[in-house]
């Protein structure tokens, strides 16, 4: 079924108030500065999942029917604590802590299962394997949720990325997604210059997931597709074609903002443009 | 399981590596959320049984390390009871940045098996021997190290680490024929140590297969008149402090004897609690001399590194005092 | 009891089988009862039974009752 235009609605809407949040964040991170860019390039996949899609309960981020979702990619967790602020999980006062000692919000996720997050990620390559093993335990529970797990296409030169995507298929894991943040960039430059992965597409598929591209920043798209995809007996491997640092004019596709301060003027010319919308 | 002395002779002849096997299939049968995982070496860990009775508590994820561990902490973390298995360099090192994260870090609980770990497959080289095992995972915070004496004590081992809530390395020692060093069931307690024999001179510590050697060279040290305590040390982390103390209260040296580098494993270990205490007597700390020697069979290379019968006493006697 | 009846008993025991179910035609990995676990009990079995130790080549060709009787002639069982 496609989006209603108020569903369509509600999901833009928390897609503002997750950047908003990653603004916020960001700037309180002041000269440790923070991972802008990765965060950026999938606020609009978080906010279709968390807002819409996923099957939570805002009542108990432990819920035993809520589905499962993994930051493989975990220096993106600005956009993870937005989202699990806008779900209410994390106290707007408690993002403000971010990166600052003895914070439970640090620049990759730290599990706290009272604030939902389910999971520590941050050492690349090791967040699909953990949804291969979530996803088997809820099939064995005899239970129907989904696991979504988002990865970066720089993310994809881990051999244990692939260790686990030859698995999943092989362990008929219908119930897994793995969303992949193709913004093609990753540290030190574009995935071109360091290393080529050439087709994600064809690289996934042929490893016998249900495999589409889509464009990750079209909330109308992504939804469809994964909607669509749900239908698959497959894993379902996701290219979302995406931009890094989307959304504000200084960051997109610059990337000098996979790691940096948000200045005061950044910051302030950032909100303009947000605020603007 | 039945402990008995049939059993105890049978799984002294087949190893511990399949007595792991059969030990697993007992404990499937009272553990529902049992899960065993391994990485293409069923046969190899004595699992080809278990996996025909339980096809469900089981999933082989090829040979894919870094992977097994994943999937194993992502089924902890839905609440059931994992159990990896593969050879120990593999088990141990080749996704030990796997086992930082997900059970150091995140402290999801699994239960680990390192087979074929030492010097036990020294004909096929040094890939597949393991003398690093115990002093990587030393290193990383949660997880307690268990090296079981012989096949009963890896029975023993295995079901007080599958119902313990800590995640646990069991180090697997030996071939097939292993020594038997426990005749008959007795109590076994994770961190506690066990005195095989009390002697007033020196002090052995020991764990794994070098355990029955160090029994063997205690009786050859006695008809030398050196009267030797052998302590079976088999959980290396966390180490029994008390059992340290008491040896360096009573005995002229130390000696702890290990199937593993002399750096980072059991003599480390004892060494780095033994520092702190005030007047303590020297240590002999015997095992392998960090270096990976030509490769050949499991006698030839105890033989080699010193931890034979002969070689431990030959090596207490030119350090004594 | 002679030898060949200790043999039948070794078998029976080592490998768990029900003594109705026992036939003289059984080979390794024929029966369930016979996989590689259970040809090391019976091995272990047979060396303590008959107090011998078999060499590795025979313990490795050692795939049916009837082969093993055969093998067995060799450390003067039968």
């Amino acid at each position: 079924m496609p989006l209603t235009l108020k569903d369509f609605q509600k999901i833009k809407n928390f897609s503002v108030e997750v950047k908003k949040n990653i603004l916020e964040m960001a700037f309180a991170a002041g000269a440790s500065s923070s991972h802008f860019g990765g965060a950026l390039s999938i606020v609009e996949i978080i906010s279709v999942l968390y807002s819409h899609k996923m099957k939570i309960d805002k009542s108990d981020p432990n819920s035993a029917d809520r589905d499962r979702f993994i930051l493989s990619k975990g220096h993106a967790c600005l956009a993870y604590y937005a989202a699990l602020c806008e779900v209410g999980f994390i106290k707007k006062k408690e993002l403000k802590t971010f990166e600052k000692d003895d914070s439970n919000l640090l620049g990759h996720p730290v599990v706290n299962r009272k604030l939902g997050i389910d999971f520590s990620n941050g050492s690349l390559g090791m967040g699909l394997s953990l949804g291969i093993g979530v996803a088997t335990a809820i099939k064995k529970n005899k239970k129907n949720n989904n696991v979504f797990v988002v990865l970066g296409d720089g993310e994809c030169n881990e051999g244990s990325v692939w260790e686990a995507a030859m698995a999943a298929p092989n362990l008929n894991l219908e119930n897994l997604y793995a969303i992949i943040d193709n913004n093609n960039f990753q540290q030190t430059g574009s995935n071109e210059e360091i290393m080529n992965t050439n087709s994600l597409f064809e690289k996934w598929a042929s490893f016998g997931w249900h495999t589409i591209e889509v464009d990750g920043h079209d909330i109308e798209k992504f939804y469809k597709v994964i909607e669509d995809v749900s239908k698959s007996s497959k894993p379902k491997a996701i290219i979302a074609k995406t931009i890094k640092g989307k959304g504000f004019s200084f960051s997109e596709n610059n990337n000098e903002w996979h790691h940096a301060v948000l200045s005061k003027s950044l910051y302030e010319k950032a909100k303009k443009e947000l605020y603007s919308l | 399981m039945i402990i008995n002395e049939r059993n105890i002779k049978i799984w002294s002849t087949i190893g511990s590596r399949a007595t792991f096997g059969i030990a697993v299939l007992e404990l499937a049968k009272e553990i529902d959320n049992l899960m065993v995982l391994t990485c293409d070496v069923s046969t190899s860990a004595g699992l080809d049984r278990y996996r025909k009775f339980y096809p469900d508590k089981y999933i082989d994820l090829g040979i894919a390390e870094q992977n097994l561990i994943g999937v194993a902490a992502g089924l902890s973390s839905e609440g059931f009871n994992v159990v990896t298995t593969t050879f120990a360099p593999f088990q141990a090192i080749r996704c030990c940045e796997q086992i930082k994260v997900n059970i150091g870090y995140m402290g999801q609980k699994i239960c680990m098996v390192g087979i074929a770990s030492g010097l036990a497959l020294g004909n096929l080289g040094y890939t597949h021997c393991c003398i690093e095992d115990v002093g990587i995972l030393r290193t990383i915070p949660g997880i307690t190290i268990i090296s079981p004496s012989d096949s009963l004590e890896t029975v023993k081992a295995l079901e007080a680490s599958v119902k313990s809530d800590k995640s646990i390395y069991i180090r697997l020692t030996g071939s097939s024929n292993n020594p038997i060093v426990n005749h008959k069931d007795y109590s076994f307690e994770i961190g506690k140590s066990i005195e095989l024999r009390d002697g007033k001179d020196i002090t052995i510590f020991c764990a794994g297969a070098m355990v029955y050697n160090c029994l063997e060279a205690a009786k050859k040290l006695d008809e030398k008149n050196i009267s030797c305590s052998v302590v079976n040390m088999h959980t290396i982390k966390p180490i029994d402090k008390d059992a340290i103390k008491k040896a360096c209260e009573k005995s002229n040296m130390i000696v702890s004897v290990e199937e593993h580098n002399i750096i980072g494993g059991l003599g480390s270990a004892i060494s780095e609690y033994k520092a702190t205490i005030n007047n303590s007597p020297k240590q002999l700390t015997i095992g392998i001399n960090d270096n990976y020697s030509k490769g050949g069979s499991y006698k030839f290379l105890q033989e080699k590194h010193g931890l034979t019968s002969d070689k431990i006493v030959e090596s207490v006697l030119k350090n004594l005092n | 009891m002679d030898n060949k009846e200790q043999y039948k008993k070794i078998f029976i025991e080592s490998l768990s089988i029900e003594p109705e179910s026992f036939n003289e035609n059984i080979k390794y990995n024929e029966i369930p009862e016979w996989d590689s676990i259970g040809h090391m009990t019976l091995m272990s079995g047979l060396e303590e039974g008959f107090k011998i130790a078999m060499e590795t080549d025979d313990i490795v060709e050692f795939d049916s009752y009837k082969t093993g009787i055969e093998i067995l002639k060799k450390y003067k069982v039968f």
